[in-house]
């Protein structure tokens, strides 16, 4: 846990510790581990550490306690930014960029956004132009599209039919349209099986 | 012991005597204690004890500990210079000047990716202005017909220009490096960044107050139907300068103004610079008129060469033989304003002349001064108001003085009163009046 931003008004009370220290107090460390003499020694006067007596601000606290001391008293709102003309420079420049990068990438994802409908249209308006053999006909004789798309061209149902089914927007499954239900495909022919067909 | 002086007769420092006072001290009684003479100062340096030449060089301008500012009293007797916060700046800027990176070399991860990331945008900026200006070049060669009517080829014309205006900028805007530069003011004004730049914090703040001030001192209407300011006029007298709407010491405004007139458009430009005044009283008709100070024209002005300086102008026009090449067409009088009467405002207007078109200033030299029409004035020479900016004159001590010297002494006594409006006579309140 970084405390740095809260600095100026949240100092722990002995917070002198190094991340990754024992969490015991210091002054059981020679029972647990005798041979680190140099650090943890004693000497026969006092019970305290050498080192430890030495350090500025007492014994180092239970991260535990800076934990809860920290989320019991640090202020709401971290201390504001002051940084110094060049530090401020270089903040700006960060900034800049960052807000640049944001630009282009939304950009990019309008862009692709815009093309992926333009596929989806272009595709649709070829279902529209097909008929049943998969030939392109003519816009007179296709049917409607957009809010009439069930309206019926000249050459009648054969043209544009999985358009037709691809556009209903009538509940099939509650309210799921159909083209999320299953693809709109050109198979089994409406006709059924032919049970007459043989190989000639 | 006096209270005042150390064991060891240094002058003892209070923690009220803040870091100025000390410096004070040290000018004053630091030579108080024994005065050396001078023939046994040469001595002194042998008579220093060793522990004492351990110390080594002391400078006075760059101690910062505690300990060795003591040691430099004790042994050299001198003052450490400045306070401890002053020495210690100055040891770090030169301790940085020692370093010297180049800012933009800075070896910061996030700031140099940074770098990268805007400099390869502003390629693609730069790439996007010649494919701007090939498409501009070519729509110029195209037959109008083609692009859909001379009018509309125009207007195309004009937006692809404005793009690559626009791409000018974006070019250039989030480079740290302008942005110091013009902060520090050493942006280069024939470049478009830092035109925009400044246009656009002259915008925020010093053209706001402007606005405000010539439309509650109500120029517009009074003297013209709209002024829309796109160069910032910067006003001074001497060496004061002067806040749109201030009031003037009647012995500063005698002498002609100083003007600073900033565009932000590229290219010279030449003007005209009118002052009115819009509260001269008529005490015939009980109203007020105007009266113009000063004419000048055909004055260059241009991004780079801001400064008109009115006083040089008259010099010049002074030694110069050719009549033509005068400038000043009205030369300046001092604005007075009557004791007992409303303060004069005096607008400062400077007008763009149109196609830079020169104006004949011994024709303008006949304007009648007394009664000056400001929207005939521009719309007779065909003149473009770009800034504006405008003082206040009123009674003051020394108005007695200008009066005389610009020949008004028989106005200078006159005290003017505000009219008292009789009350309607008394009329008794009748079943009629309810």
């Amino acid at each position: 846990m970084n405390f740095s931003t809260f600095r100026s008004v949240f100092r722990p009370v002995g917070s002198i510790t190094r991340f990754g220290q024992a969490t015991v107090p210091r002054q059981n460390a020679p029972s647990i581990r005798p041979s680190t003499t140099p650090i943890t020694g004693t000497s026969s006067f006092s019970s305290t550490a050498n080192l430890q007596k030495r350090k500025r601000g007492g014994a180092p606290t239970d991260p535990r306690i800076k934990a809860i001391r920290y989320f019991l008293y640090h202020p709401l709102t971290p201390r504001p930014l002051h940084f110094s003309r060049l530090r401020y420079l270089r903040h700006w420049t960060i900034h800049r960029a960052w807000m640049l990068f944001l630009r282009k990438r939304r950009r990019a994802e309008e862009l692709e956004l815009e093309r992926q409908y333009n596929s989806m249209r272009a595709a649709c308006e070829h279902l529209r132009l097909m008929d049943s053999n998969g030939m392109l006909v003519s816009e007179a004789e296709a049917g409607g599209q957009g809010p009439d798309a069930m309206r019926l061209g000249v050459k009648g149902r054969e043209v544009g039919r999985l358009y037709r089914a691809a556009m209903i927007k009538r509940g099939v499954y509650g309210s799921v349209p159909i083209e999320y239900a299953r693809c709109q495909t050109d198979f089994p022919s409406r006709d059924g099986w032919n049970h007459e067909w043989t190989r000639e | 012991m006096p209270i005042g002086v150390n064991v060891n007769g240094t002058p003892r420092r209070f923690f009220s005597v803040s870091a100025s006072a000390r410096e004070d001290l040290q000018t004053q009684s630091t030579p108080s204690p024994p005065p050396p003479p001078p023939a046994t100062e040469s001595t002194a340096a042998k008579e220093i004890p060793e522990y004492m030449q351990k110390w080594g060089e002391l400078d006075p301008n760059t101690v910062t500990e505690k300990r060795e500012e003591r040691r430099l009293v004790r042994r050299d007797g001198v003052q450490p210079v400045g306070s401890r916060r002053r020495r210690t700046i100055l040891n770090r800027m030169a301790a940085n000047r020692a370093q010297d990176i180049a800012f933009e070399q800075l070896p910061f991860q996030a700031f140099q990716e940074a770098r990268k990331f805007l400099l390869q945008d502003r390629q693609e900026k730069l790439k996007e202005i010649e494919t701007q200006t090939t498409r501009i070049k070519n729509l110029m060669e195209q037959d109008p017909a083609v692009s859909g009517g001379p009018s509309a080829k125009e207007a195309r014309l004009r937006s692809m220009r404005n793009r690559v205006q626009e791409l000018i900028i974006l070019a250039d805007i989030n480079d740290p490096i302008v942005k110091k530069k013009f902060e520090d003011g050493e942006g280069d004004m024939n470049k478009p960044i830092y035109r925009y730049l400044a246009n656009e914090k002259w915008r925020k703040y010093k053209r706001l107050i402007l606005e405000q001030r010539i439309s509650q001192m109500n120029l517009v209407p009074d003297l013209l139907p709209a002024i829309n300011p796109v160069a910032d006029v910067d006003l001074g007298f001497g060496r004061k300068d002067i806040a749109p709407g201030e009031f003037v010491d009647s012995a500063l405004s005698e002498q002609m103004p100083r003007l600073t007139v900033q565009t932000f458009e590229p290219g010279e430009k030449l003007v005209s610079v009118v002052v009115v005044d819009a509260d001269v009283p008529v005490l015939a008709e009980d109203s007020f008129t105007t009266h113009c100070h000063f004419i000048a024209s055909n004055i260059p002005i241009s991004p780079t060469q801001t400064s008109i300086p009115l006083i040089r102008i008259g010099q010049e026009d002074n030694k110069t033989e050719d009549a033509a090449a005068r400038k000043i067409a009205l030369p300046w009088e001092a604005p007075y304003a009557m004791r007992g009467g409303p303060y004069h405002r005096l607008a400062v207007l400077v007008f763009e002349q149109k196609d830079a078109k020169t104006l004949d200033v011994e024709a303008l030299k006949n304007i009648k001064r007394r009664g000056f029409n400001t929207r005939a004035f521009v719309e007779k020479h065909k003149l473009n108001a770009i800034g504006a900016s405008l003082f206040r004159t009123q009674w003051d001590d020394s108005m007695p003085g200008v009066m005389e010297r610009a020949g008004l002494k028989d106005l200078i006594n006159v005290q003017l009163k505000r009219r008292k409006i009789e009350p309607l006579p008394y009329k008794k309140r009748t079943e009629r009046m309810r």
